[in-house]
């Protein structure tokens, strides 16, 4: 187990490169760079200023020089400054000489998002678990034909559209929340069990919304997995063994059935750091999505590569941790039998 | 989806906003912008949002007055050489900082020595890079000379952020934690930046200009327009740029909002054109510019993708200011014309397939625009079918901002483009005109090349005399309506809604705009937000 766990780790770093290396070399296809995004078509600018940007950011240099400029600077886990926003650092807080601190701008954006995601995918679980066990054990009766339905209502809303319609109705006509924003102008002001309320009302729409618009997929997961199960061998022998429904299906059948969700919580690993752009954008929230968003329009490379990068080690380390879990939850994997994949 | 207040708190509301109140200081005044700013030093930054918090916190040498003239903003005078290759500023007295530190001509000598320094990398530096000295002799005087006259210097000197020497000097301008804390000596200054959420701004009791009336700005990050709309039904912002459906049909629809709205339209200094590739065929021919120029109906344009709000021009000035020169009349819309003028050209439908052709070659082109513009790509479906009936046929394509510039315009690899200019309000506009601005990156993509045009650009760059160049802008643009390089399609409106708890808004509104002497706006005690008094 230890030693499969040492070669998955070191495999890691072979993996990652390549993955940099794609994601340089792609990102540098789009056309234009930072000096066609920024202040590109203002008469009052002028070429030669561009220039200089361009060899201040080395974008003057050939693609694999940048890539290799780059690479030496992740060594030293330096992610580098923003070409977009005034030199700030992509990731870590900076201190000058004069001890003032800029922030990073992953640092800044990561813990909303992660915040957010987090609630949302909990949310999700919490109510697609049931539901979706509730659909497979009532399978073909009105309670499966109205999870069903309310499925592919959830699927077919469009999530920027619920999310207006709810910042309408919960924000101007009985304004219960904050229409958009993270914190109150006030926010500085109030002590901490305020400030914890401001937050959380002001998450309360950002997160329900997608974990609504979620939950359609994961309740159709979960209840096809179930209805997997309870047709198997030993759920019959357990059910012929006399025991009660109750622990069949939740002791037995369920655990099971959760299996392949384990494989999905893992990979949703890097999403709960990507974002959502859409959300984001629509309830002015400075989270990972935007910021992602916002530098490929900008063609913000440092940014974006930060990100990739984040996200290809969180997708690697998903992986590793569905995995392992997975041993958790299945006992034939426990005692030896790993996974080959 | 959305539906109006109830009527009772309509009446409430109309009643107690309708009313007029003396100036008084105080009050918070709430807006939206779409994006963050990436730093608070403008000039380096280079993107709209930096400029316009910029121009909260720092002053210029000079202004522009109501009436768009310039004024002096931290200069009392200004003298221009009778060479007119030196300008001298004198400063007003007792200027200084937020944080009362004096305020004298070492500092724009100061700014100007950083925005020119080769280290500096500001989009921003070609004019002032024209100066070949510049010193500051004593506290109170600065004297730039330029190796020749240079008009639109004066403009120059109206946009230069004057910045710290004591906060600044020594530092690194890209990496300077300056940028995110400025200290500046205009109305206000930077009070809270939560970034991508909002920016908060008090008033500056030091200001050099004199105090302020609204104690509080607040500069809302919303970037999606419906979101800002939705705040403002709400009552959690107090103005926001509007686009023409919500200005001319949804505000106008609800009339619990609409009573406590003032809405503002004013003609903005920019346009939408049709623009061709003159360096390709059948662009190289005038008759054929023209008879597309006929062909096009601006005005169908203007009230079916901006709803009215906007108007037909014929110069690249705005109508109603000094440069627009008001002998000159858009081109009409007589298809009858154009096609006399492409028969003319060479061009009749040989083959009867409804389109024109000339030597086997049908009348055929690409029209550009880029992606994410609703209005040029609606004008640029409109522009086809006018076409069409006139026997020209055009393919549109639509493209994300840097793939259109860095595959197409740089490269002049187009037929011809739907885009925008918007200008300064000094009349040059060499940049985009003379011929000698064609290489790749340059403004003059079109392959514009007129000698007249060029000698006259060249003049109104050395005269200062404001009558002079006027008559010289004139010229040029009678210059380029004879050419018809471009199509100019409209000259549309900025749109404003503004809560009417904000009173003291100049109406009607002054040539500089709605927002010119905001600091002369107030929000009356009654009429103030019941949570921002309490903060």
């Amino acid at each position: 187990m230890l030693r499969y766990l040492i070669r998955r780790v070191l495999w890691m770093i072979p993996m990652l490169i390549g993955i940099s290396l794609i994601s340089f070399f792609i990102m540098h296809l789009a056309p234009g760079d930072i000096t066609s995004t920024e202040s590109a078509f203002d008469p009052k600018s002028s070429e030669e200023s561009r220039q200089k940007l361009r060899e201040l950011y080395h974008l003057d240099k050939p693609i694999i020089v940048q890539y290799g400029l780059w690479l030496e600077r992740m060594v030293h886990l330096d992610f580098g400054h923003s070409f977009a926003s005034h030199q700030k650092p992509v990731f870590w807080s900076e201190t000058d000489k004069d001890g003032n601190t800029t922030k990073g701008m992953i640092e800044e954006a990561l813990p909303v998002t992660l915040l957010m995601n987090l609630v949302g995918l909990l949310l999700t679980l919490s109510l697609a678990i049931p539901l979706g066990v509730m659909a497979a054990k009532k399978h073909g009766h009105w309670q499966d034909r109205s999870i069903t339905l309310f499925n592919f209502i959830g699927f077919s809303i469009p999530g920027f559209w619920l999310s207006l319609l709810l910042m309408y109705w919960l924000g101007v006509i009985h304004p219960w929340f904050p229409i958009s924003g993270l914190h109150s102008l006030n926010y500085d002001q109030l002590n901490a069990w305020q400030q914890a309320q401001d937050l959380f009302m002001h998450l309360c729409l950002p997160v329900i919304i997608p974990a609504l618009t979620g939950l359609a997929g994961v309740t159709m997961f979960v209840k096809n997995g179930m209805l997997d199960v309870l047709s198997q061998d030993f759920v019959i022998t357990a059910r012929a063994k006399g025991l009660s429904d109750r622990v069949v299906t939740y002791r037995h059948a369920l655990r099971n059935a959760l299996l392949p969700l384990i494989t999905l919580v893992g990979l949703s690993l890097p999403g709960l750091i990507g974002g959502s752009v859409i959300a984001e954008t629509i309830f002015a929230i400075p989270g990972m999505g935007k910021l992602f968003y916002e530098a490929v329009m900008m063609r913000d490379f440092p940014v974006v590569m930060g990100i990739l990068t984040i996200g290809s080690a969180l997708t690697l380390v998903g992986n590793l941790l569905a995995d392992l879990a997975y041993a958790w939850a299945d006992p034939r994997l426990r005692k030896g039998v790993m996974p080959q994949r | 989806m959305l539906s109006a207040c109830s009527p009772e708190q309509a009446n409430q509301e109309t009643l107690a906003f309708d009313q007029a109140y003396p100036p008084q200081a105080g009050g918070t005044l709430m807006s939206a912008m779409p994006s963050d700013p990436s730093s608070m030093i403008g000039m380096v930054a280079g993107e709209s949002a930096s400029l316009a918090i910029g121009s909260y916190l720092f002053n210029s040498l000079l202004k522009y007055d109501q009436n768009l003239d310039l004024a002096g903003e931290l200069a009392a005078s200004w003298q221009v050489a009778d060479d007119n290759k030196t300008i001298t500023f004198k400063l007003k007295p007792n200027l200084q900082w937020a944080d009362g530190k004096p305020l004298t001509s070492a500092d724009v000598l100061f700014t100007w020595q950083l925005i020119t320094d080769e280290k500096t990398h500001s989009p921003y530096a070609s004019d002032y890079q024209l100066v070949t000295q510049a010193e500051a002799p004593d506290p109170q005087t600065f004297i730039v000379h330029y190796s020749q006259p240079f008009a639109p210097a004066l403009e120059s000197w109206a946009s230069l952020q004057v910045l710290p020497k004591h906060k600044l000097a020594g530092q690194d301008i890209h990496t300077t934690s300056f940028a995110q804390k400025p200290l500046g000596s205009h109305y206000y200054q930077l009070q809270e930046w939560r970034h991508g959420e909002y920016i908060k701004l008090s008033r500056n009791p030091k200001s050099v200009m004199g105090p302020a009336n609204i104690e509080t700005l607040v500069e809302r990050v919303i970037p999606d327009p419906a979101a800002q709309f939705l705040e403002l039904m709400a009552d959690h912002i107090d103005s926001m740029n509007m686009d023409p459906i919500t200005y001319a049909r949804i505000i106008p629809s609800r009339p619990a909002l609409a009573a406590r709205l003032n809405q503002y339209k004013e003609l903005g200094n920019s346009y939408t054109y049709l623009g061709f590739n003159l360096k390709r065929k059948p662009f190289d021919d005038v008759r054929v510019r023209k008879a597309i120029n006929y062909a096009i109906d601006k005005q169908e344009i203007i009230d079916g993708v901006y709803l009215g709000l906007g108007i037909a021009i014929a110069s690249p000035y705005k109508p109603g200011t000094r440069w627009s020169n008001p002998d000159l009349h858009p081109y009409a819309f007589d298809p009858a014309k154009a096609r006399q003028l492409l028969a003319e050209a060479g061009y009749t439908d040989s083959d009867g397939d409804g389109y024109l052709d000339k030597n086997g070659q049908k009348l055929s082109f690409e029209i550009l625009t880029n992606l994410g513009n609703k209005q040029r790509e609606k004008t640029s479906v409109i522009i086809q079918r006018r076409l069409k009936e006139v026997g020209i046929d055009t393919r549109l394509r639509t493209l994300e901002w840097a793939s259109l510039l860095t595959n197409f315009i740089k490269p002049g690899n187009f037929d011809a483009v739907v885009m925008g200019w918007g200008l300064g309000l000094d009349p040059d506009q060499y940049n985009i005109w003379h011929s000698s601005q064609q290489n790749p990156g340059q403004f003059n993509f079109i392959g514009y090349h007129n000698p007249q045009v060029d000698h006259l650009l060249e003049q109104g760059r050395l005269e200062f005399d404001p009558e002079k160049r006027m008559q010289i802008y004139h010229a040029f643009a009678k210059a380029l309506y004879d050419d018809s390089p471009l199509v100019y399609l409209s000259a549309g409106y900025g749109l404003t809604a503004i809560h009417k708890r904000v009173q003291g808004i100049m109406n009607p509104i002054p040539p500089a705009g709605v927002g010119y002497d905001s600091q002369k706006w107030y929000i009356p005690a009654p009429l103030r937000r019941a949570q921002i008094q309490a903060e």
